[in-house]
């Protein structure tokens, strides 16, 4: 194939792709995305929702910055370390500080070992993994542990049984729900668009395979599968939970996928990328899927609920990643046991309520800004 | 319709083959044997001797690989055997008896007070569409339906079984009946085991009353535009009989296979709701085989949940061309 006549094939291309989308157009008319955004903000209570995400995603990303006992950024001996960061992995303690054995000690082993050092401190002196003891920083009182442990001051949603600061463990376990939601969602999604964009394209014992397969995972309950994958793993981390979520999470997908597939393969636009040569990778990913997009972001927003529900419900059962681990279902499952402490409930099971009622307001305004069918039914 | 029927048994039986298989290498690959973990729960100092051990294995049939145990499990199942439990020391077919009925009783109530509540007030709702306690009450279903049930479930504890402890709407905190049981006449256990269904019935219920709800009312309002709802209006048929007979008998079709996909929940149970409750059903029943890597219980109850699911499948298909005489399988 000669230069010009890829490059003529790539405009077609490009030109069906975007008849495919929105019809005719006058060129610099909006296009299908632009139209969609535009009926997506019309919902109110689905941009709140949006707005609820966007900053649960922030508080997540910065979660150290926001309640930790390490600082922020910090001059030592001459130089500037970012502690904090350890909350993201462990391994990205800085090595001076277990060399001077600070063990987690930050404001007075700053002072003493280095007078002249300085930090940027989070905005709460909580710790998420352990009970922060009295004067560890100056004049704050020690945790407190047990029943005595409701919502004051120091411990703006109250502590354990314990002694760990509960808001600690919220906003460090808003990153651990961000993590999940996407991760998982995202396995699920590839999982699901790829094998159910080869069931619809190519049809025939390709589709009756896959189709098996799809209709085997949806039968099996989900907790059983989950369970017991989960089970096989030794020492589970939260990665592999998540992929295990993503594993088991992706047939809804899968179908919706094989279905757009059906019914866009024997379109003209496809009909000409095939004139003009492209192979079946090409025309799956390159003009089909772009245009199948819309309906499967409707289950990718609600799959990144059950994900997170998924994760809670995990933890709460006691299957997540081991205990020194930030997840709103381990708090809850702390609460069961101590139904009287009512802060261990109340918060966490707010959190994972509003998240996952924000994710499904999100997907189902999704669904009516891009079905044209709804759209009819809606005016 | 019989040829039908009999190629869709054949592809499930096909499907059942393949999900037991898959299951089986699952669990049999898991880490711990139903041996090591009773030998974790003794104390350490009577330790079994390794021919002890050997002869314990044999017993069982761990022995073997896992795929020779799968069609030896195969073939037992074939003869109506599901095999022993393997912790319990009881057949697992009599353990699954025993917690059927506390699982049927907690799903078949919910799932008919969720049917018996939707339809009325989903159809409330689309005949009211756009007013303002249609809002509300679409918003508060909406809610409901992202809640998760164990949050719900805690609150409701933590309300009725301790804030209120002492008063007489305390509830009890789990099981399914009161130590005193036995000593109560008739009428005094069927209110015991009432005050204990409550809470789990009710966490069972509120998302499925609230997902039929809007499945009754997203189908109602593409029914009620149509042209024979008008002309039924048009001629003067009185509004509920419109509504009910006219516009509901036509959603129908759709609702009926919500019935079939909701079959194998009424035994599947939920393994974390009875796990917060203490409810001695199946779900509880899985879950603890499950830590007690009891095999022959979970596979059992794997096959039970697979072919109720694919019977509920089979069923809802079926009841579309009762429901629909413009669908056959001919």
């Amino acid at each position: 194939m000669n230069k010009t006549m890829v490059e003529a094939r790539d405009q077609l291309a490009g030109a069906s792709t975007e008849s495919g989308r929105g019809g005719l157009e006058a060129p610099g008319s909006r296009g299908f995305w632009a139209e969609a955004w535009i009926r997506f903000r019309r919902r109110r209570l689905a941009m709140i929702a949006l707005w609820y995400v966007v900053i649960l995603a922030i508080v997540g990303v910065l979660s150290p910055a926001i309640v930790g006992t390490r600082p922020i950024v910090c001059k030592y001996k001459g130089r500037i370390y970012f502690p904090a960061l350890a909350y993201y992995n462990r391994r990205w303690e800085p090595a001076i500080f277990f060399r001077d054995k600070f063990r987690q000690r930050y404001p007075e082993n700053l002072k003493k070992r280095d007078p002249t050092s300085w930090a940027i401190w989070p905005l709460v002196y909580q710790d998420p993994y352990r009970r922060v003891g009295e004067n560890e920083w100056p004049g704050q009182p020690g945790n407190p542990t047990g029943a005595q442990g409701r919502p004051n001051r120091y411990n703006l949603m109250g502590t354990t049984q314990e002694g760990i600061d509960v808001f600690a463990q919220m906003v460090h376990g808003a990153r651990t729900a961000l993590l999940v939601g996407f991760v998982s969602t995202g396995v699920a999604a590839a999982i699901g668009i790829f094998i159910g964009a080869l069931a619809g394209y190519f049809g025939g014992w390709i589709d009756i395979v896959l189709s098996r397969l799809i209709e085997l995972v949806m039968c099996v309950p989900t907790l059983v599968l989950i369970l017991a994958l989960l089970a096989i793993i030794d020492k589970p981390t939260i990665w592999h939970v998540m992929l295990v979520i993503g594993v088991t999470g992706w047939t809804g997908i899968a179908r919706l996928t094989r279905g757009e597939f059906i019914r866009l393969k024997n379109t003209e636009f496809v009909l000409a990328a095939r004139a003009l040569g492209a192979g079946g990778l090409r025309i799956i990913f390159r003009h089909i899927l772009p245009n199948a997009l819309a309906p499967v972001l409707v289950p990718i927003s609600f799959g990144v609920a059950s994900a997170i529900l998924i994760e809670s419900g995990l933890s709460f059962l006691g299957f997540g990643p081991p205990p020194p681990h930030p997840s709103w279902g381990t708090l809850l499952n702390a609460g069961r046991t101590n139904l009287q402490m009512w802060w261990l409930i109340l918060f966490p099971g707010s959190a994972i309520f509003l998240t996952v009622l924000a994710y499904n307001l999100i997907g189902e305004a999704i669904q009516e800004a891009t079905d044209p069918r709804l759209r009819e039914a809606g005016k | 319709m019989l040829a039908y029927l009999v190629r869709r048994i054949l592809i499930g039986l096909l499907t059942l083959v393949l999900i037991t298989f898959v299951v089986y290498a699952l669990i049999r690959n898991m880490p711990g044997t139903p041996l090591t973990y009773q030998l974790g729960e003794t104390d350490p100092s009577r330790k079994i001797r390794p021919e002890d051990l050997e002869r314990m294995k044999r017993a069982y049939g761990l022995d073997k690989p896992w795929y020779v145990a799968y069609f030896q499990w195969m073939g037992n199942l074939l003869r109506g055997d599901l095999g022993r439990s393997l912790s319990r020391k009881q057949a697992v077919s009599v353990l699954i008896g025993e917690r059927i009925g506390p699982t049927l009783l907690l799903s078949a109530t919910s799932l008919i007070l969720a049917y018996l509540l939707s339809v009325p007030l989903g159809l409330y709702a689309s005949v009211r569409n756009g007013t303002y306690d249609e809002r509300i009450i679409s918003t508060l279903l909406y809610m409901l339906y992202s809640l998760p049930s164990f949050v719900a479930a805690l609150f409701l504890l933590s309300v009725f079984a301790m804030q209120l402890a002492g008063t007489p709407f305390e509830l009890p905190l789990f099981g399914m009946y009161s130590d005193h049981f036995r000593e109560l006449p008739f009428f005094g256990k069927v209110l015991d085991i009432m005050r204990h269904m409550f809470l789990p019935v009710l966490c069972y219920t509120y998302g499925s009353l609230a997902y039929f709800c809007r499945f009754v009312k997203s189908n109602m309002l593409e029914v009620i535009r149509q042209d024979y709802i008008r002309t039924a209006r048009a001629k003067g048929v009185p509004p509920t009989r419109v509504v009910v007979v006219h516009a509901f008998r036509n959603t129908l079709i759709p609702f009926v296979t919500l019935v079939g996909l909701t079959l194998p929940g009424l035994l599947s149970g939920s393994v974390i709701l009875e796990q917060i409750f203490a409810w001695p059903g199946m779900g509880r029943l899985f879950f603890e085989a499950i830590t007690e890597r009891d095999y022959p219980t979970i596979m059992g109850l794997v096959l039970m949940f697979s072919v109720l699911t694919l019977l509920g499948q089979l069923l809802a298909d079926i009841l579309y061309a009762v429901v629909d005489p413009r669908v056959t399988y001919s």
